[in-house]
């Protein structure tokens, strides 16, 4: 079998006397969707930002345990959250747009990191664009606002705009629950494409969806994880 | 006072507070209108020479409040160009860097400073900050420690908290999904707070800035204690900073000299005063104004 | 890495500016102290001035401050609620509103020293008061008006549309609305914006210096015409100026450090609820 991608560790998360995770362990594998379910509060987003380091951003939270990144632990003095955050990008459940067009919001995020030279932002763009399959609807107006389009074009910018990056990962989180059914299986559709290159791991409230969607399902409830599906009932 | 009375139109509860808030509104009115009246004279007398001319002999009947208007701007100037830079970054230090008990404390510590009295401030100028003028100053040959350039020090000082306070207000208000979407795409903090934050609250900031201002303008007490209180120091050249280093007179430390005492006998240097108020209400008035209005836009830009 | 220098330098400078400005307050606080904690004791509290400030104590320069701004409190707060309620309840029309907060801004604004040259003509010569301690006080209510108003407004915005709405369903008549559910809210407003408004009022010596205060020669007022009071920040002011008696040093260190005290026990005690329910929140 090969390495996973991402291997979480016993991962504890407390915040004062809440307990968010439990002890958490599993193997996340190259390549496709891994889903988390579970119910409100479970701690599948607690989880999903353990991942990218997002957690660091909460104040007030204590994380013990590990999550090893290709084999390396990323809770690690040595480790660059935000460089991380280049690599495992992550899309919100509100799609967030920046004042500007349409341009300078897919090249928001790499326009800092220094990868990419000024002159070839366009082709990144256009790129990252296509891959969201945003690329034919606003090819004419990319001078625009980014206000000017629908909620589910907006969380596909938002999809373009961590796609620009060149992630390995993509963290979703619930992406799918502020759009409308036909954004919803546009989005869904996007996902199954995208995981061909790309480690997706998608927390889902919607059993329909990650069973439509998702390779295998992680299911957490109240801070522990509950089973996998895909294996017996023995936990990892 | 009882609004009670079932099937009753008239409550006494609404005339009164419509009563109370007109007082209010009249109060204002009267306050505007008594000194643009008690002014007269001298407008008569002087024109619009009362805002250029640069002599001020009130035994000579001579009203040049423009020295007055240069010392309040200039001073204000001072307060501003240190005042700021500090003031806004410290505000973007609390409001994005500081754990929240941290910033809690820090608050306080602001809070506190932002009540210590206009007299406090002056008192420790005098004791404090005019030496250390004098000295830094000593082989420009000024005679003391009394400057409007001293009194802009201080002033920048006590401009600080409300600065801070108000654009660490904007700046704390940012939405965190926003700044949480950037952090995400792996932006640092600081390009974080450049690239997102500031874009999103500079108006909040600039309200803070001009608020800022217009207490700079007028503030008296601390100013009068440390400015030297010098009529008539016109500058010759008017951006040289020679001036800066020489006693001088503000708007509002004319106001807070005896001779406010003195003036009221004689109608005309009585209204010369009032006239030297009305100057200073209309620029305070007018950067409030301003600042009120680009604070509105920022918040409307918010939702 | 560049990006990581700069942050870092980013953080660094603005950690400095916030350094300064707290280190302001400890240079206040420790010089005042410093200097003026030799003069504190109960007799500096409970007895006159004698000998022009070199002597003696400050007792009635704490009861004229004291005058000053109860008077400026039981005038301000019956005007500020009104327009809390004006504009919470009875004006309809967002225009208006948002008039009476650009008014309030205004009057905020208007620098201490104008209110004081305001009252000289209108108190001490119009009305033939002389200098009076509820000269004072009622330019102090104008000066402490928009703090407190603003406070009440914001108490007011906060009510829940579902409990007006409650009330209205339950057939209560507006003023009734207004007895049971604005009126109480209002009042915890009043107390905070008058605390945070008194505090900055009660150091002010612009707008008494003309009307209200005298250096020497008042205990307490004897009506409204011609009874000064004496005030603590007055009685610093003019010690301070080039003329003072180095023996009465530690006694003028002392005036300010009460007037100090008394400043910052009303901005605490103003900041206790607001910090309970700051730690309240990240407790969750």
């Amino acid at each position: 079998m090969t390495k996973p991608i991402l291997h979480v560790r016993n991962l504890s998360v407390h915040s004062g006397r809440r307990t968010l995770l439990d002890s958490v362990s599993l193997e996340i594998p190259h390549g496709g969707v891994f889903g988390l379910i579970g119910p409100s509060g479970a701690g599948k987003s607690t989880l999903l930002k353990s991942f990218n380091r997002m957690l660091d951003l909460t104040p007030g939270l204590r994380v013990s345990g590990q999550v090893d990144f290709h084999g390396s632990p990323l809770y690690h003095r040595s480790v660059d959250p935000d460089a991380l955050r280049a690599r495992i990008g992550m899309l919100f459940q509100q799609p967030v747009i920046f004042p500007g067009s349409i341009f300078a919001n897919v090249t928001f995020g790499v326009r800092h990191h220094g990868t990419v030279r000024r002159r070839d932002l366009p082709q990144v763009a256009e790129r990252a664009l296509r891959d969201a399959c945003l690329w034919e609807e606003v090819k004419d107006r990319l001078q625009l606002p980014a206000t000017t389009l629908s909620i589910g074009q907006q969380q596909r910018l938002c999809l373009a705009r961590t796609l620009a990056c060149s992630p390995e990962v993509i963290l979703m989180d619930e992406p799918t629950s502020a759009l409308d059914p036909r954004s919803t299986a546009a989005v869904e559709e996007l996902i199954g494409c995208l995981a061909k290159a790309i480690t997706i791991i998608l927390v889902t409230h919607n059993h329909a969806q990650a069973a439509k969607v998702c390779g295998r399902v992680a299911s957490l409830s109240s801070g522990k994880l509950e089973k996998i599906r895909g294996f017996d009932l023995e936990k990892v | 006072m009882s609004g009670v009375g079932a099937g009753r139109r008239f409550s006494l509860t609404r005339w009164a507070s419509t009563g109370f808030s007109a007082l209010a509104l009249l109060t204002l009115l009267a306050i505007v209108s008594l000194f643009l009246w008690q002014a007269l004279p001298v407008w008569k007398l002087e024109g619009t020479g009362f805002v250029t001319r640069e002599k001020w002999f009130y035994r000579q009947d001579q009203y040049g409040a423009a020295p007055m208007i240069y010392g309040t701007l200039a001073v204000a100037a001072v307060a501003m160009i240190l005042a700021a830079p500090v003031g806004i970054g410290a505000a973007i230090y609390c409001a994005c860097f500081l754990p929240p008990r941290l910033r809690l404390g820090f608050k306080v510590a602001i809070e506190l400073l932002a009540g210590v009295p206009s007299v406090v401030y002056g008192l420790l100028g005098i004791l404090l900050l005019r030496d250390w003028v004098y000295v830094a100053l000593e082989r420009f040959d000024v005679l003391s420690g009394d400057s409007l350039l001293t009194a802009g020090i201080l002033l920048a000082v006590m401009i600080l908290p409300t600065l801070i306070t108000l654009a660490d207000d904007a700046l704390y208000h940012v939405p965190l999904s926003r700044r949480l979407a950037a952090r995400g795409l792996g932006l640092t903090c600081t390009e974080t707070i450049l690239h997102v934050t500031l874009p999103h609250a500079w108006r909040g900031v600039l309200a803070a800035l001009l608020l800022a201002l217009g207490r700079a303008c007028g503030e008296m007490i601390a100013v009068f204690l440390v400015v030297g209180r010098q009529d008539n120091q016109w500058p010759e050249k008017l951006w040289s900073p020679r001036p800066l280093i020489e006693a001088g007179q503000t708007l509002s430390t004319k106001l807070g000299s005896s001779e406010t005492n003195i003036a009221y006998g004689n109608p005309v240097h009585w209204s010369a005063i009032v006239g030297v108020g009305l100057l200073l209400l209309f620029i305070v008035t007018t950067v409030t104004i301003i600042g009120s209005k680009v604070g509105l836009l920022g918040k409307r830009h918010e939702t | 890495m560049k990006r990581k220098i700069i942050d870092h330098l980013f953080r660094a400078i603005t950690a400095l500016c916030a350094l300064v400005a707290a280190s302001v307050l400890a240079v206040i606080i420790g010089a005042i102290w410093r200097k003026g904690a030799s003069a504190m004791s109960w007799e500096f509290f409970t007895v006159q001035m004698k000998e022009a400030g070199v002597s003696g104590g400050i007792l009635y320069h704490i009861a004229g401050t004291a005058i000053l701004i109860l008077t400026a409190f039981l005038a301000c707060a019956p005007v500020a609620i009104s327009i809390g309620l004006v504009h919470g309840v009875y004006l309809k029309r967002e225009h208006t509103r948002r008039a009476v907060m650009l008014v309030l801004y205004i009057l905020n604004g208007v620098p201490a020293i104008l209110f004081g040259i305001f009252g000289m003509m209108v108190f001490v010569q119009y009305l033939g008061w002389g200098k009076s301690w509820l000269s004072g006080g009622l330019l102090l209510a104008l000066m402490l008006l928009p703090t407190v108003t603003v406070a009440i407004v914001a108490r007011i915005e906060g009510i829940p549309r579902g409990q007006i709405e409650a009330a209205a369903g339950l057939g209560l008549r507006q003023s009734q609305i207004v007895h049971a559910i604005y009126l109480p809210r209002s009042f915890g407003g009043l107390i905070t914006g008058s605390l945070v408004g008194l505090a900055r009022v009660a150091g002010e010596t612009a707008p008494i210096m003309f009307t209200a205060t005298i250096f020497a020669g008042a205990t307490l007022p004897t009506g409204i015409k011609e009874s000064p009071v004496l005030s603590l920040p007055y009685h610093i002011f003019i010690l301070a100026q080039d003329s003072f008696d180095p023996a009465a040093g530690s006694k003028l260190w002392g005036t300010a450090l009460t007037l100090l005290l008394l400043v910052f026990a009303f901005s605490i005690i103003a900041l206790i609820p607001r910090l309970k329910s700051a730690v309240a929140q990240h407790h969750d």
